[in-house]
């Protein structure tokens, strides 16, 4: 199990560098009070596994590996848990950053603030990608990333069809309830979201031939 | 004889292809060859071994045990190479030995790396910077680098110049010697075969045409070359194929002694592995 999740880390090592760069100008334009591009970072974390899954891919790593002791089960489960480790850090890195930068602009520190958007942000990414694996998973890295791009389209379109049907004011009144338990509401929607998308992955990789 | 390897009755459809009834044990401590042309069935078969694809029926055994009950257990003793699947090419060999050292619990580190030198490639460069000779020869470094007892080899000489499929076929006969082990190999470089294979398994459009060591395939096979006269003398079941070339006909005859007892054709020529395959597959009977 060890074995499949440092290959998968060495893999997105060779993104570091990249990472580094993006994380100077992330702080950079934060200092200068610029533009809050915090949504670069996690953005950064979906590309890179999704990178991940082409190289994979590229040489036919899938297959390879379930001639290795447990591969099926461990080759899917090793792309979560680096998943996760990924979204973690570079979320941490994103709330310092947010810290140090909120200070040195205004002399305080918002922690709420900060709080909900280091968690909506490990939120989305894990959104994003856990609902991406199965489809991956099924169909190849390729035809997914034109499923994703369609299905964001349509929540889009639909969300703005919807918006203009739902009375607003209703809607508002029910997120400020949610408020005060957005943090945990997110945590523990994020597990479960995890969780479902790690057992179809794992069962549709189960039965998969190449 | 102990065997290290049983596939009874294996079978697989696909829509325009079928395994049909693949069966054939290997031995331990020999060396299997298994050869067809492209597109016979050779790494459909290795791939049912493998779990990589799903059995359709049939029973497959590896060190006697269930091939998917006991996965886990028999992966641990199988080294494998396999045609165009490895690791992704943006790893480096120093990346695989971590890999590989979480993954199987005899990983030897120091055997990988001494592989590594013996074929000159460098730990901390990327695959992709690699030649294909060299990609195979780290194929097959990762695939010995954690004593495995079975070694399943598909296409391992595949683009390697002939010093380097000498070297490589010299390693898997210390590999052999070593370690009481078993390989299952399959090329098309049938000259390679005849060197090092005890067993030859022959796989014509998914289906087993014979399995066979490899001296009681070339002693008794051989290729009779007589006139169009003689061939009509000769009964349809004393030869397996025929081919008709430009002066002479072409017989592949399955037993040479009776043949000569028989027939009063005194020209038998000794049998190449290649001959084999022609006159199999393109033959007529």
């Amino acid at each position: 199990m060890i074995g499949f999740i440092k290959k998968d880390l060495a893999m997105i090592k060779s993104n570091f560098k990249l990472l580094g760069i993006l994380i100077i100008v992330y702080t950079i334009m934060g200092l200068m009070d610029k533009m809050d591009i915090s949504f670069i970072l996690p953005f950064m974390c979906v590309m890179i596994m999704i990178s991940s899954f082409s190289y994979d891919n590229y040489n036919k790593w899938d297959a390879y590996s379930i001639s290795l002791p447990n591969g099926r089960k461990n080759s899917v489960k090793s792309k979560y848990i680096t998943t996760i480790l990924m979204t973690l850090v570079v979320s941490i890195i994103t709330i310092i950053l947010s810290f140090i930068i909120s200070y040195v602009n205004t002399q305080t520190i918002n922690y709420e603030q900060i709080l909900v958007t280091m968690f909506g942000t490990i939120f989305g990414t894990l959104l994003v990608l856990t609902f991406m694996y199965p489809i991956i998973y099924k169909f190849g890295v390729e035809k997914a990333r034109i499923g994703i791009f369609l299905l964001v389209f349509g929540i889009v379109i639909i969300g703005s069809l919807l918006a203009n049907f739902v009375n607003l004011s209703n809607g508002l009144k029910f997120l400020a309830f949610l408020e005060d338990y957005l943090i945990i509401i997110l945590i523990i929607i994020t597990i479960i979201m995890v969780y479902i998308s790690y057992k179809i992955s794992v069962k549709i990789f189960s039965k998969k031939e190449f | 004889m102990e065997n290290i390897l049983e596939i009874k009755n294996l079978c697989k459809k696909y829509d325009n292809f079928e395994l049909k009834n693949i069966s054939f044990t290997l031995p331990k401590g020999m060396i299997m060859g298994f050869i067809g042309e492209n597109g016979a069935g050779k790494t459909t078969t290795i791939k049912a071994i493998l779990d990589i694809i799903k059995l359709y029926s049939g029973e497959l055994k590896i060190f006697g045990l269930d091939n998917r009950k006991d996965e886990r257990k028999i992966k641990e003793d199988i080294g494998v190479v396999l045609d165009d699947m490895f690791f992704p090419e943006i790893l480096t060999p120093n990346d695989i030995n971590k890999t590989m050292k979480g993954i199987y619990k005899n990983w030897d580190a120091k055997l990988f790396y001494d592989y590594l030198k013996e074929f000159s490639l460098l730990p901390n460069k990327q695959i992709k910077t690699f030649s294909k000779g060299m990609r195979k020869k780290l194929e097959i470094a990762t695939a010995l680098s954690h004593h495995p007892k079975l070694l399943i080899l598909d296409e391992p000489t595949s683009g390697l110049d002939p010093v380097a499929r000498a070297e490589v076929i010299q390693i898997f006969q210390n590999f052999i010697e070593k370690d009481d082990c078993s390989i299952l190999l399959s090329s098309h470089i049938t000259t390679d075969l005849e060197r090092i294979a005890d067993y030859i398994t022959f796989i014509n459009n998914g289906e087993i045409v014979l399995s066979k060591t490899t001296n009681e395939l070339l002693d008794e096979y051989g290729i009779v070359k007589c006139t169009e006269k003689e061939f009509m003398n000769i009964d349809k079941k004393d030869y397996v194929k025929y081919k008709k070339a430009k002066y002479e006909y072409e017989v592949l005859i399955p037993n040479k002694k009776e043949f000569k007892t028989k027939y009063n054709i005194s020209i038998i020529d000794k049998i190449t592995l290649d001959d084999l395959m022609v006159l199999m597959i393109k033959g007529e009977k």
